[in-house]
């Protein structure tokens, strides 16, 4: 299977030139269809303005069509000559040979569930172990946790699984004092200390999850090149039941893979990094891809926040290949489950992805990494532009209107009949509509030629009706999302920083209040715009009713679609099926396995007090964490700071301390010591669980 | 969250730095210190018994010296200090500190049993193999790699003042200023 996938692909040197001349031709031609429709008179201001806006928005919509029909015929072509499957599937592969070097899996946390982290990461080693390979694995929990509660479960976890796994150790921990740098901060902390032990490093998200199979086969890839510093396997979104987020996993099983297949086809060695889900070569990462800070303030200039497109570019850069493996499974992470959530995560990245304007035309990049970066910043400056053509078409409609025809020039003596567009408009609006459809079709197609994978997306006709009804939810959604996105850039542009929340992961629903606090400006501005296009520009007016429709439903849309019922109910339909549920992996049945094996009540078990509480009070817990942490030389400033908060503590309990102070009291062996024993010569006697 | 914890901070008047007890209420450390041993997992009379007479040894000593402070609070200091100078001499460690937090851990969490026997003097059978394997390591040594930031060179920063200020060097104006300042 390795040697199939190593194998060059004919012509592979005219892949791009084919791909960039596809999505050229295809935006002027359409842009060629739209000047023809308003150019009836010379060209105004507006109109310039329009076809401009129009040509930025088709290129990217066009560079995404063709590379869905790029990946389409290449799944199809792939389909007649080798069956898409999980690696190792198809023929037992030989052992690979890890003797001599070892990878880390790497999971660098901050405030996530901890029982979710540790099940995921639980799962993966079990499948690691059924592959037999699991002795040249070792994982590796980078907290960056900063919730005092949710540190010292971790540490809880960490300690239950180390003692399960038993000696070599092979399952390590470590919680960082300062998070510099987020992300990439504590993942570059961990090659300053530990990088010399791995050859390769697999990156995962909280969410992430990784059958054993593909751990091993991304190694082997790694091995079988060694000019080969990263390789990206495209997660599969799964595990999630609320309406939005079944329909999310659905598309993304189904149009994901030919989507993967596309850019595998023009990325060929300059893929990307999407942060998670991937293996690095350790040194060269080391080397190259240090992250310095830009100059300027936040929010363009500071810390890089999507580190993982620059990484992806500095390794490019150095001469490394990077690349995508469209055709590995068992790679898959969970999504925000309800629409407003998947907004909050879109907030997050929205000011890296625009952080990387800045990039675009620096020194030394290849001109693909230069690409991504201008795609990464179009993602979500695509909203505010579709915002403003929106608002120009009204525009230019209204000022049409108020033109009447003149149908007698000069000495004429038969009326002169004006021209009329509506053809040329109309094959405008059509082929846009393909642009943007046409993957979905394709899709199904890739189903109907392989009977045995429609059957694992619920059979071609539950997938068909799958695939209309997201596409019209899609429409809904489509003008919440470009509103939603619009306010971020504006609010990035007007240099307001975004913070680094946790997210919110698992299933949850969204309320009344809730929707009404996040899409009650979505409705309003429906409903004065719906007025003012239909009392001013009446013909607008129908136009435009599909984003008014998704704009002023925008509250029950996001309320219904967040239950969880009616997913399930969906399901049960044999609706929005994918393959991850119609024949679950064992690596996901495994996590659903070991989140139902909480933590043991018990000595050193959660016992019934907060964790912060039994890591001060317990001397079981506090052990443990104290063990955890460093012996580190005081000041007496620091020891009266400490004091300080104990005082604090004392007179005005621990809601009066910051997330801040109470880590700050369990982060000092000294201070800890101090709080243990004075809690236990206070009057009433602590004990185990109370 | 923590509110028995203030609750029991409470409870306590913190001694002031120069404060000392000459004397002090035995029962009621004794009492605090028996509480503390049973909850470091000594539960057996004869071990606790063993464990209270050294504490109390330790506490008169203290008291002696003018060093006592809070009673209670050096009873729990003075089983914890027996803990940690067993576990110092069971597995001949040097007041390594880092060691020392992951022996306390190993044996607190329950993995080594028959440790609170051997700690009270009550047991012959030496524990330092089983307390070296039943310890956890947090991390492995360090295998440390340089990563240095890279250098990423950014278009068109500042290009307006870099614009400016060359043309004010081809005018002299620079110069001037220089002069003049």
């Amino acid at each position: 299977m390795a040697s199939l996938w190593l194998a060059p692909l004919p012509a592979q040197r005219f892949h791009r030139p084919l791909y960039f001349t596809l999505v050229v031709v295809t935006t002027l031609f359409t842009m060629s269809l739209l000047s023809a429709a308003i150019q009836d008179d010379g060209i105004s201001t507006l109109e310039f303005l329009l076809l401009v806006l129009y040509a930025i928005l088709m290129l990217w919509i066009s560079a995404s069509f063709w590379t869905a029909a790029i990946g389409f015929v290449r799944l199809m072509r792939r389909r007649q000559q080798v069956e898409i499957k999980a690696p190792g599937a198809e023929t037992s592969p030989q052992p690979l040979d890890q003797s001599g070097f070892k990878t880390a899996l790497v999971m660098p946390v901050y405030n996530e569930d901890p029982e979710r982290v540790f099940a995921g990461l639980r799962a993966m080693y079990a499948s690691l172990e059924e592959t037999g390979q699991q002795a040249g694995f070792e994982v590796f929990i980078l907290s960056d946790t900063r919730d005092p509660d949710t540190w010292i479960q971790e540490e809880m976890l960490w300690r239950r699984w180390a003692e399960d796994l038993g000696e070599p150790a092979r399952l390590f921990y470590r919680n960082r004092d300062e998070n510099r740098a987020r992300k990439s901060g504590n993942v570059a902390d961990f090659c300053r200390d530990w990088g010399g032990r791995y050859r390769y490093m697999i990156v995962l998200d909280a969410d992430s999850i990784m059958s054993g199979e593909t751990l091993v086969e991304m190694v082997r890839r790694m091995e079988a090149d060694p000019q080969l510093a990263l390789l990206q396997v495209p997660p599969i979104p799964v595990n999630r039941s609320s309406f939005f987020a079944r329909m999310l996993q659905f598309a993304g099983s189904l149009y994901g893979r030919m989507f993967a297949a596309g850019l595998a086809f023009w990325q060929q060695d300059t893929a990307n990094f999407w942060g998670h889900n991937a293996i690095l070569r350790v040194r060269p990462f080391a080397d190259h891809c240090g992250l310095p800070q830009l100059p300027g303030k936040e929010p363009f200039g500071g810390e890089i926040l999507s580190h993982d497109f620059v990484e992806a570019a500095l390794l490019a850069r150095a001469g490394w290949k990077v690349q995508l493996a469209y055709d590995l499974g068992g790679s898959y992470e969970e999504i925000p489950p309800t629409l407003i959530d998947y907004a909050k995560r879109d907030r997050r990245w929205c000011q890296g992805n625009l952080q990387h304007a800045r990039l675009v035309l620096a020194h030394g990049f290849k001109p693909l990494s230069r690409i991504h970066f201008a795609m990464g910043v179009m993602s979500y400056a695509a909203s505010p532009l579709w915002l403003l053509f929106l608002v120009a078409t009204g525009a230019e409609a209204y000022f049409k209107s108020l033109q009447s025809p003149v149908y007698f020039f000069g000495h004429n003596a038969l009326p002169i009949w004006p021209e009329s567009y509506v053809v040329e408009m109309t094959t405008v609006l059509w082929v846009t509509l393909i642009i943007l459809f046409l993957p979905k079709i394709l899709a199904l197609l890739l189903l109907a030629a392989d009977p045995q994978e429609a059957r694992r997306f619920g059979g071609l006709r539950g997938a068909s009706l799958s695939v209309l009804i997201e596409s019209l939810l899609s429409v809904l959604l489509a003008p919440v999302l470009m509103l939603f996105q619009s306010k971020f850039v504006a609010a990035i542009l007007l240099r307001t920083a975004v913070g680094w929340p946790t997210q919110q992961r698992g299933d949850h629903q969204t309320g009344i209040l809730e929707a009404m606090g996040a899409h009650g400006i979505h409705t309003l501005i429906a409903v004065v715009t719906g007025y003012v296009a239909y009392v001013y520009v009446p013909d607008f007016f129908w136009w435009f009713t599909p984003v008014l429709v998704g704009l002023a439903l925008s509250i029950p849309v996001s309320i219904l679609t967040s239950r969880t019922s009616l997913g399930l109910h969906a399901k049960r339909a044999g609706l929005f099926l994918t393959p991850a549920e119609t024949e679950e992996p064992p690596v996901l049945k495994q996590l659903d396995e070991q989140l139902g094996d909480a933590l043991p009540q018990g000595v050193c078990g959660a016992g019934t007090q907060p964790p912060w509480t039994a890591a001060m009070v317990e001397p079981c817990i506090y052990a443990l964490h104290d063990s955890l942490l460093h012996d580190k030389p005081s000041s007496r400033r620091g020891r009266h700071v400490l004091e300080g908060l104990i005082f604090q503590l004392q007179d005005d309990g621990a809601d009066s301390l910051s997330i801040r102070e109470k880590r700050a009291l369990l982060a000092h062996r000294e201070g800890l010591h101090l709080l243990h024993t004075r809690l236990w010569s206070g009057t009433d006697l602590p004990g185990p669980g109370g | 969250m923590g509110e028995g914890v203030a609750a029991s901070l409470a409870a306590i008047d913190l001694p002031g730095a120069a404060s000392g007890h000459s004397a002090f209420d035995r029962r009621a450390a004794e009492r605090r210190a028996r509480g503390y041993l049973r909850a470091l997992g000594v539960s057996r009379e004869s071990e606790s018994q063993a464990l209270l007479e050294q504490a109390m040894k330790r506490m008169e000593l203290r008291a002696a010296l003018g060093r006592l402070g809070e009673p209670l609070e050096a009873a729990v200091e003075e089983v914890h200090a027996l803990l940690d100078q067993w576990l110092l001499s069971e597995l001949g460690l040097n007041a390594d500190p880092d060691a020392l937090s992951a022996a306390r851990a190993a044996v607190l969490g329950g993995d080594v049993p028959g440790w609170t026997a051997r700690w009270a003097g009550l047991s012959g059978e030496p524990l330092a193999e089983r307390i070296r394997a039943a310890r956890v390591t947090a991390v492995p040594e360090p295998a440390p790699l340089q990563m240095e930031p890279s250098r990423i060179e950014l278009c068109c920063y500042r290009l307006g003042l870099r614009l400016i200020a060359k043309i004010g060097r081809l005018l002299g104006l620079r110069g001037k200023r220089a002069s003049s300042g």
